[in-house]
């Protein structure tokens, strides 16, 4: 009973959304395109701490949406979290759980976890089955020391010391694969975070423009926003500005915006019932 | 119903072609025509190779450029040079340009129901030295990109001429050549599918200064003679993230 | 060369232990049993002409065809077999049209005449599976003549598949007579009337009957107006003219 009524009313176009969707669909009108970023996100334990990594070039289909867009999400001070896949998803769910992270700071009092974050993480996008498209990598320090996770968009997570995700991930991995080890020294890690979103950057068309890194330590969180810009704007050969006048002016019509008003004073000439209206007014 | 039998029909389908990217263009000018081309090549979001020519010299005075499914491209031009060797015997001359176009025209049509997924665009000077059927064109991934531009840059489309002036018809060559690599540069920044590289090539007619074009930096000269038409091919490389 | 027939007759495709193909050389002298058919070229063009043998009072002289168009800048007269010079110009006029059809543009003298001497080789016994070939070998030569980018051009096709490029040629009954005319009198800066007038008085000095304009036919190849059989009032003014 309940399943056949619930079909019928996804038959109606006003009963849901869902329902509308297919019908302007079927109708030739698809869905909005999502801005995705095809993406390297990368993170790395290393001695002291997390260090994590990102391209920051979005796309939408084959076209460059934004050329230095961020991906390392605050989540706390000492937490971060990189996002691969819909950026108004990842966006959202970084900053909603960012949000839930300080209340859940405040009632307890304590310094947050990242196992914590991660817990409501995939809680969330479990419960959306996946259709929230975000792919993280959560990174960061705490009282039980440096903790790396990657989310997937259905809410399984992975706990490993070296993680890649997004479009990028196989050749940012091929790099960690090839050159990583336990207790590297933060400069050495920083170089092998750079080298591994730098392969997703130039070989990976879903990844371009820059690298941003984040170093995470027990006693310090260190952004580094456009860490290394391999693929800086190249000079023009001419210059595009345009003679004023150039635009055709088709037809000039000037309006005026000022708007005048006469206006009739009442109470000076009135018979003073208005007037005494107006008193027993109470306008507090 | 899913279950593995054959009660309900079930549609196969296989599909031969790929896009592999990249942008191709051409611009002509009074007694010059430039083509030009980016050299990466794609499938998806992997770069196959980062130099893969989409331009190609046919004759002393003819250029094409080949866009779409690189496979197809490859083959076609194959053909088309084969073509042009077989006439070369029989008919003891290079084929001129206009017979070319049609000789292009009539080999895709004849594939008409299994068509080679390319988009072409041939250049050259032809033999009573005109030169154009058309003064600018792009294709490929990024046409939706240059072509406005050049409309605008080319065409002098949307732009008003200076009071008692005129827009010129034609470009002079450092102009045009300018125009370009900065197609280029741009299709680059906003389009993902081009990049690494790119190959300019300048057929200049017969008799005609090339207009600094010989010491231009990167520029390598093909002509097969030095006192016909001339043939120089400008490399350049284009951001490769 | 009649008395030594020999077995190597009969293959139309076998050499004789001399080297030589008979059937071919027959084929050959069946042009020389065709009515006289010359071409001048100029710069200005290319003239044809033919004579027409009528043998009865009752023979429609103007369903005499040896000249034809083979595209508007193409025009061939034959002597020899006319009836295989139809396979031949049938081939040309498709290989012209073919050329034009796929490059925009006309097909070279030399091209065409090429064409035709292909096919004029594919005659022989055929072989189990092949296509069947012709059984022997054209009994007809070609006069082809055409203007291209090269200027106005004459060219000569014999049973062989040979061909030369000529100033002046003459084919048929009366052509070595006609060639050694031709040969005094063409010279490099004919005009087209002059050479008109020329391929007529040849004509006239061959023939047996008395010219006129129903024994002779006249056609030009000019970069202008291209391939045209001259008709019967300016056939009688030049005529006249000589």
């Amino acid at each position: 009973m309940a399943t056949a009524s619930r079909n019928k009313a996804q038959d109606s176009i006003s009963q849901t959304k869902f329902g509308t969707n297919n019908f302007l669909s079927e109708r030739g009108i698809p869905l909005p395109k999502a801005t995705s970023t095809g993406t390297t996100i990368v993170g790395c334990l290393f001695k002291d701490g997390i260090i994590l990594g990102a391209d920051t070039r979005a796309t939408e289909g084959p076209i460059v949406a934004d050329k230095n867009c961020e991906k390392i999400h605050y989540i706390t001070d000492n937490i971060r979290c990189c996002g691969a896949g819909t950026a108004a998803d990842t966006e959202f769910t970084t900053a909603l759980i960012s949000s839930n992270m300080e209340l859940h700071a405040l009632s307890t009092g304590r310094k947050p976890r990242v196992v914590t974050a991660m817990t409501m993480l995939k809680q969330m996008l479990f419960r959306y089955q996946g259709h929230i498209g975000a792919a993280l990598v959560l990174g960061g320090v705490d009282s039980t020391g440096p903790q790396l996770f990657t989310i997937h968009p259905h809410g399984s997570t992975d706990k490993l010391p070296y993680v890649t995700m997004g479009s990028g991930s196989l050749a940012a991995m091929a790099v960690f694969e090839a050159k990583w080890r336990p207790n590297m020294e933060r400069a050495e890690a920083l170089d092998l975070v750079c080298a591994a979103v730098s392969a997703g950057i130039f070989n990976d068309l879903g990844s371009g423009s820059n690298v941003d890194a984040c170093v995470i330590t027990a006693s310090h969180t260190e952004t580094l926003r456009n860490f290394v810009k391999p693929n800086e704007r190249v000079q023009k050969e001419r210059s595009y500005q345009f003679r004023r006048g150039t635009t055709a002016i088709k037809k000039e019509e000037i309006r005026s915006l000022v708007v005048e008003e006469d206006i009739t004073h009442i109470i000076g000439t009135g018979t003073g019932r208005g007037a005494a209206e107006g008193e027993a007014m109470d306008t507090s | 119903m899913p279950d593995g039998s054959f009660a309900h029909p079930q549609q196969r389908s296989f599909n031969p072609y790929t896009d592999n990217g990249g942008t191709i263009l051409a611009i002509a000018g009074a007694d010059f025509t430039v083509i030009a081309g980016d050299t990466r090549q794609s499938e998806g979001y992997s770069i196959q190779t980062r130099y893969a020519p989409k331009v190609f010299r046919l004759t002393d005075r003819a250029v094409l450029a080949v866009n779409g499914f690189a496979a197809d491209g490859n083959m076609f031009v194959k053909k088309v040079k084969q073509r042009l060797e077989w006439y070369r015997h029989a008919h003891a001359k290079d084929m001129p340009l206009r017979a070319i176009a049609r000789l292009i025209q009539t080999m895709l049509y004849a594939q008409r129901f299994f068509p080679y997924y390319v988009y072409n665009i041939l250049g050259g000077i032809e033999e009573d030295g005109s030169y154009e059927r058309e003064a600018c064109r792009a294709a490929g991934a990024a046409q939706s990109l240059v072509q406005p531009f050049l409309d605008n840059q080319i065409y002098f489309k949307n732009q008003t001429a200076a009071p008692g002036q005129s827009h010129p018809s034609h470009l002079p060559l450092p102009d045009v050549l300018a125009i370009v690599i900065d197609s280029f540069t741009s299709a680059t920044e906003r389009h993902i599918e081009v990049g690494d590289g790119l190959e300019i090539y300048v057929v200049v007619a017969k008799g005609r200064s090339p207009q600094g074009l010989d010491t231009m930096r990167g520029v390598q000269e093909m002509s097969a003679r030095p006192d016909g038409d001339r043939m120089f091919v400008i490399r350049r490389d284009l951001k490769k993230d | 060369m009649f008395l030594t027939r020999s077995e190597y007759d009969r293959g139309v495709n076998t050499f004789s232990p001399e080297g030589r193909l008979f059937q071919v050389e027959y084929a050959i002298e069946a042009i020389k049993l065709g009515s006289t058919t010359i071409g001048v070229r100029t710069p200005e063009g290319v003239v044809l002409g033919v004579e027409k043998r009528v043998q009865s009072p009752l023979l429609e002289a103007s369903s005499i065809e040896k000249i034809m168009e083979i595209d508007h800048h193409l025009g061939c007269a034959m002597s020899g077999l006319t009836a295989d010079a139809r396979t031949m110009i049938d081939h040309a006029r498709v290989t012209a049209q073919n050329h034009a059809f796929t490059y925009d543009e006309r097909i070279k003298v030399e091209s065409v005449t090429q064409a035709v001497c292909d096919l004029a080789l594919r005659f022989g016994e055929s072989v189990h599976d092949e296509d069947a070939l012709m059984s022997r070998p054209f009994g007809v030569a070609l006069l082809i003549a055409g203007v291209d980018e090269q200027g106005p051009q004459l060219f000569h096709t014999d049973p062989s598949g040979t061909f030369v490029r000529y100033d002046a040629k003459a084919i048929g009954s009366g052509s070595e007579a006609a060639q050694s005319e031709l040969q005094d009198k063409w010279h490099k800066q004919m005009t087209l009337q002059e050479a008109q007038i020329l391929t007529l008085r040849v004509l006239k000095q061959v023939m047996e009957e008395k010219l006129d304009h129903h024994n002779v036919q006249l056609a030009q190849v000019t970069p202008d107006k291209g391939f045209e059989i001259i008709n019967e009032v300016r056939l009688k003014e030049i005529i006249d003219l000589m």
